[in-house]
């Protein structure tokens, strides 16, 4: 069932620079997709259009089968919900808990479930013992975590994570990848926005390959990772992984095959 | 017309933002375009018929049509329409009558445009240099220059925040009046504290990188009056007194 649609949209900024070019796109329910490409490629501008923060200059994008240009963000944003990069764009509140509860008040939900969703949210990202500190004396990586849990308190259908592992450690970039990996579980759809390859390259989300507004390429991970000419034009890199074992060549009778974590990797290419 | 996505204000708000173009006024010394612009300023405000003051738009469109900036003006009298509207309204209700309430609105709009003919065209380095030139402390100079260089970037950052804002269900543009001024809170939090944050950065960048370490600064660049330039003056200085004398002498019927 298709969740998200992109037809044929072309968005064109106020300075007049096109910043998407003809793009079609479609996102099943449940699916993980990733979105790569060199900067200015139109990745952010394409998630944008997904809660209408960006309505298309021509085309249509449709979300679970309406049309994005007749509903407000704030209608939108209760089906799809957006974590940006910068968080300090967002944190304004007195309290950590309070921060988490401004978007369940918004959606109108009850107070039982506000508390309710509130405690999961934070205990689920280990924020509860930063419950009455104000958000804005966090540290980077907690403010990260704390837009995350904002976001997934409302419990959205559809994810977007825009470039999420910026400013986070190895241990939070870990933590970021069980919860991605949660959200598949339970069949949410997740878009992901990044430039880290090697934080995508274990989930094995279908990617998508953006260059100069136009997808130009799409598919699993592995295949598409596979075109050495289109990741080079669109200024991606393998993981070191996948460079490691092409550079082996320890199975030169298989010359390609997933390899998303080292231990299958070590599984597959034993002799 | 299509504002790819951002509200009317940030259309609207290019009418005061300066924009490189290769054009005759461009070229000119700053002080002289500081000039041009405070003449149509003082003409706009000795006008004393309705005339007078359209003649005055009228010059100011001609000045933005020679600096290929008429579409930047444009957006300054869209802008102001409102504003001088209400003063129309406003000087109507209280009896002034019809032509003293055209006139009044109609200079309100001829006020904005002189100012926004300088600032559309001159860069903040050209404002920094006419500051200097009038010998201004060098800190004031450099706080009030970095401000005006500031302003797209805070107002990308509004931006930004509202779009982070209505992503998680806050309704900025729906609801009663109260509401929507009530809604801003969350926009405006953030923003400020971006902008502390920001300038307390800057602040530390400027000082790693030597300010004020030395008393007396070069600069890269000085200002040099050249011909067209002083021909621009003095022509300016003529129109402006010239016109003045016409105020004086010719007696408009409206």
């Amino acid at each position: 069932m298709t969740l998200i649609e992109f037809d044929r949209v072309t968005f064109v900024h106020q300075t007049g620079t096109v910043a998407l070019r003809d793009v079609s796109l479609r996102v099943s329910k449940g699916e993980t997709v990733a979105i790569v490409g060199e900067n200015g490629a139109g990745k952010t501008t394409l998630v944008r259009h997904i809660n209408g923060l960006l309505k298309p200059s021509s085309g249509a994008v449709r979300v679970d089968g309406v049309d994005t240009r007749k509903i407000t963000t704030a209608t939108l944003s209760r089906k799809a919900g957006i974590a940006f990069q910068n968080p300090d764009h967002q944190l304004f509140s007195e309290s950590v808990e309070s921060e988490v509860k401004f978007a369940l008040r918004n959606f109108g939900f009850t107070e039982e479930a506000i508390a309710e969703r509130c405690d999961w949210a934070l205990n689920f990202f280990g924020l509860a013992e930063y419950r009455k500190t104000s958000p804005l004396v966090l540290s980077g990586g907690e403010k990260k975590r704390l837009t995350l849990a904002c976001i997934l308190a409302w419990d959205p259908d559809i994810v977007v994570l825009d470039e999420p592992t910026v400013g986070q450690d190895a241990l939070q970039k870990e933590k970021l990848s069980q919860i991605v990996k949660m959200l598949q579980a339970t069949g949410k759809t997740v878009i992901i926005v990044s430039h880290d390859i090697e934080f995508l390259w274990p989930l094995q989300p279908r990617l998508v390959v953006m260059s100069g507004g136009r997808i130009v390429a799409d598919g699993p991970t592995g295949q598409v990772m596979a075109d050495k000419d289109v990741l080079v034009g669109a200024r991606v890199t393998q993981p070191q992984l996948l460079r490691l074992y092409l550079a082996l060549r320890v199975r030169p009778d298989k010359p390609f095959f997933d390899v998303p974590t080292a231990e299958r990797w070590i599984a597959e290419a034993a002799p | 017309m299509d504002r790819g996505g951002r509200p009317l204000v940030y259309w609207l708000s290019g009418g005061f933002v300066f924009r490189k173009v290769v054009s005759p006024f461009h070229k000119l010394d700053p002080r002289v375009k500081l000039l041009v612009s405070g003449e149509f300023f003082v003409l706009s405000l000795a006008a004393s018929s309705v005339v007078e003051v359209a003649l005055v738009l009228a010059a100011i469109v001609s000045v933005a049509a020679v600096a290929k900036s008429l579409k930047r003006i444009g957006r300054t009298i869209v802008f102001s329409s409102g504003f001088a509207a209400f003063i129309l309204v406003v000087n109507i209700l209280f009896g002034l009558g019809v032509p003293n309430a055209v006139l009044y609105s109609v200079r309100f709009l001829a006020i904005i445009s002189s100012t926004s003919v300088f600032f559309v065209t001159t860069s903040p380095d050209e404002l920094e240099q006419i500051m200097r030139w009038w010998k201004l402390p060098r800190d004031v100079v450099f706080a009030f220059v970095t401000a005006v260089r500031f302003i797209p970037v805070v107002m990308l950052d509004a931006f930004q925040i509202m779009d982070a804002q209505k992503s998680r269900g806050l309704e900025l543009e729906k609801g009663s009046i109260p509401r929507r001024v009530r809604n801003t809170i969350p926009v405006l939090i953030p923003l400020v504290v971006n902008s502390v944050i920001r300038s307390g950065e800057l602040a530390e960048a400027m000082e790693s990188r030597a300010y004020g370490s030395s008393p007396k600064p070069t600069s890269l660049y000085g200002l040099s009056a050249r011909w067209y330039d002083w021909s621009v003056l003095v022509l300016g200085i003529v129109l402006m007194v010239g016109t003045l004398y016409i105020y004086r002498s010719v007696r408009f019927p409206f």
